[in-house]
């Protein structure tokens, strides 16, 4: 399955899906020493996100993202790319400031399409994600 | 720039603003005159991106270290030894960099106390949620709500894309706020404060106007008004009328149009909003905070006025936020060797400690005049600390005497 979206930032990645179905942001949701969901009541919390295809329906909180998402990178605990249902610039800002590939604006409800664990490959040279099953 | 003919900093902090600018609509890059900025970036990411940077090109302010773990007061504020030693060496590093880059560590989330004054319509890139309301609201300059990646690039860079608040049409008011019964010489700070509060979470982030404010209100009093509106709220700016350099009267705040939704705020939403802060303990207040946002020279002259010949409690501390260029003055007019001598400590830091809050661990009733510092302190610290919202005055008082009810 084949979808067209929005570049937001240019990559080519494939890697595993970690679905939330609430907004994120990275400061206070992600351990960014762990790579950890720390999301409080999610009953995903715990979950790597490190080297996954984190897939959120929008962004939320404050602009000081940007720094931890570089201390997540650097720490070698950073997803590998951002899908949205609909990006805000703060999350934007988050995926340009680590550069990993991120696309927004499908013509599907994505946080709905895609399940926790599917393999997803993302080529923004092409504009499109491909889900693999 | 983009092609790297000043350095390999400059040519990617270009490249993230032209590519972020490409995604929210920018058609291009404008020249702004101010900056403000975060000093709690990784090390490696301020070397990454000022790379054959000699100095940034306009005015740069700091913002406070969004803690309240200040190296200079950590002692005196009971802040635990290993939790400083640990964060020590980072502070210096950065302080190192941004002086050599010549960011001014001036650590005031209200940059035009340190003489950061944009003029009304300039374009900037200011950071901290009250500092863009108060740039957008208050001077009439223009900021985005920029996250701390555009902002630093736009500080290293001197330009900003041009999308947002940077366009007249962006900036007009949404949401109409009027005034029922509210006696405006007879408030309080914290009276202000739920105002702001109370209409911050009905406007969630659309632009406001507030008409029937006193035109003699300054910025003592506007800040309590302003700083909550992004706090329940994501508001960038709030018009209002007769302050506001674009809002000379409803009409034109409004951009001739018609409000989309029109509130009207009486003492019954004042009170109602103050009620969420009343404290869950019945013990005696352990922490005074006050400035979130940070104080004028003129509030903490009244502190001074409040504390003199008198101590604040054995088991009481009592922590002032403000800015480094206000602390020199208030030393020089001796104001802040009589809070000092009292037992309480002026600090540069951020006294709503977001988003990390090293409070010492006897604290668990704190009392502030501040909604900002409320709300946040309490989603931070989640139960371990209950906190009362009283006027500054008041604050002081239980300081003193530790009593939450005070006369």
């Amino acid at each position: 399955m084949e979808f067209k979206g929005r570049v937001i930032n240019n990559g080519k990645t494939e890697g595993l899906a970690v679905v939330l179905d609430t907004p994120f942001s990275f400061i206070g949701d992600i351990d960014p020493n762990t790579g950890e969901l720390t999301m409080h009541g999610n009953s995903q919390a715990g979950v790597s996100l490190a080297d996954k295809i984190l897939v959120f329906p929008t962004g939320k909180g404050g602009t000081i993202a940007p720094f931890i998402a570089y201390q997540a990178q650097k720490n070698g605990k950073a997803p590998r790319a951002i899908l949205c249902d609909q990006a805000e610039p703060i999350t934007a800002e988050c995926a340009m400031t680590i550069d990993i590939p991120m696309m927004d604006s499908f013509s599907v409800e994505l946080t709905k399409t895609i399940k926790t664990g599917d393999k997803i490959k993302i080529d923004t040279d092409k504009g499109c994600i491909e889900i693999v099953r | 720039m983009a092609v790297g003919k000043y350095g390999k900093g400059i040519e990617k902090a270009i490249n993230v603003l032209i590519k972020f600018g490409n995604t929210f609509g920018a058609e291009k890059l404008i020249k702004i005159t101010s900056a403000h900025a975060m000093p709690k970036e990784p090390p490696e990411l301020l070397l990454e991106f000022s790379e054959g940077l000699i100095g940034v090109p306009v005015l740069t302010t700091l913002h406070p270290l969004m803690s309240v773990f200040s190296p200079d007061k950590y002692k005196e504020m009971g802040i635990k030894n290993d939790f400083a030693q640990e964060e020590l060496p980072i502070c210096k590093k950065r302080a190192e960099m941004h002086q050599k880059l010549g960011f001014n560590r001036t650590y005031s989330c209200l940059p035009f106390l340190a003489g950061n004054i944009p003029r009304p319509g300039e374009s900037i890139s200011w950071i901290g949620s009250c500092a863009q309301i108060f740039a957008n609201s208050y001077l009439g300059a223009r900021t985005n709500r920029d996250g701390t990646i555009i902002n630093l690039c736009s500080a290293i860079t001197g330009r900003t894309p041009y999308c947002g608040l940077h366009l007249d049409e962006n900036r007009y008011a949404k949401l109409l706020v009027k005034f029922d019964g509210i006696d405006f010489d007879n408030v309080t700070d914290s009276d202000i404060g739920a105002i702001g509060y109370y209409i911050g979470a009905i406007a969630m982030n659309r632009n406001v106007v507030f008409d029937g404010i006193p035109r003699d209100y300054g910025i003592d009093k506007l800040k309590y008004l302003m700083a909550p509106l992004s706090t329940s709220g994501s508001v960038s700016i709030c018009h209002v009328v007769g302050i506001t350099p674009e809002a000379p009267d409803l009409q034109t705040a409004l951009g001739g149009k018609k409000p989309e939704e029109v509130v009207t705020v009486g003492p019954r939403e004042m009170l109602a909003t103050k009620q969420e802060f009343m404290g869950t303990f019945k013990n005696k207040v352990d922490l005074v905070i006050i400035g979130c946002p940070h104080t004028t020279i003129e509030e903490i002259k009244g502190i001074a006025w409040l504390l003199n010949g008198k101590r604040i409690g054995k088991n009481q501390r009592l922590w002032i936020g403000t800015g480094e260029q206000n602390y020199q003055l208030a030393k020089i007019m001796g104001y802040a060797n009589i809070i000092e001598k009292a037992g309480g400590v002026i600090s540069s830091t951020c006294m709503a400690t977001i988003p990390d809050s090293p409070l010492p661990e006897d604290v668990r009733v704190i009392k502030t005049n501040s909604y900002k510092a409320a709300h946040y302190i309490e989603s931070f610290q989640k139960g371990k600390v209950s906190v009362i919202i009283d006027d500054l005055a008041n604050c002081i008082k239980s300081a003193i005497t530790g009593d939450v009810e005070v006369i």
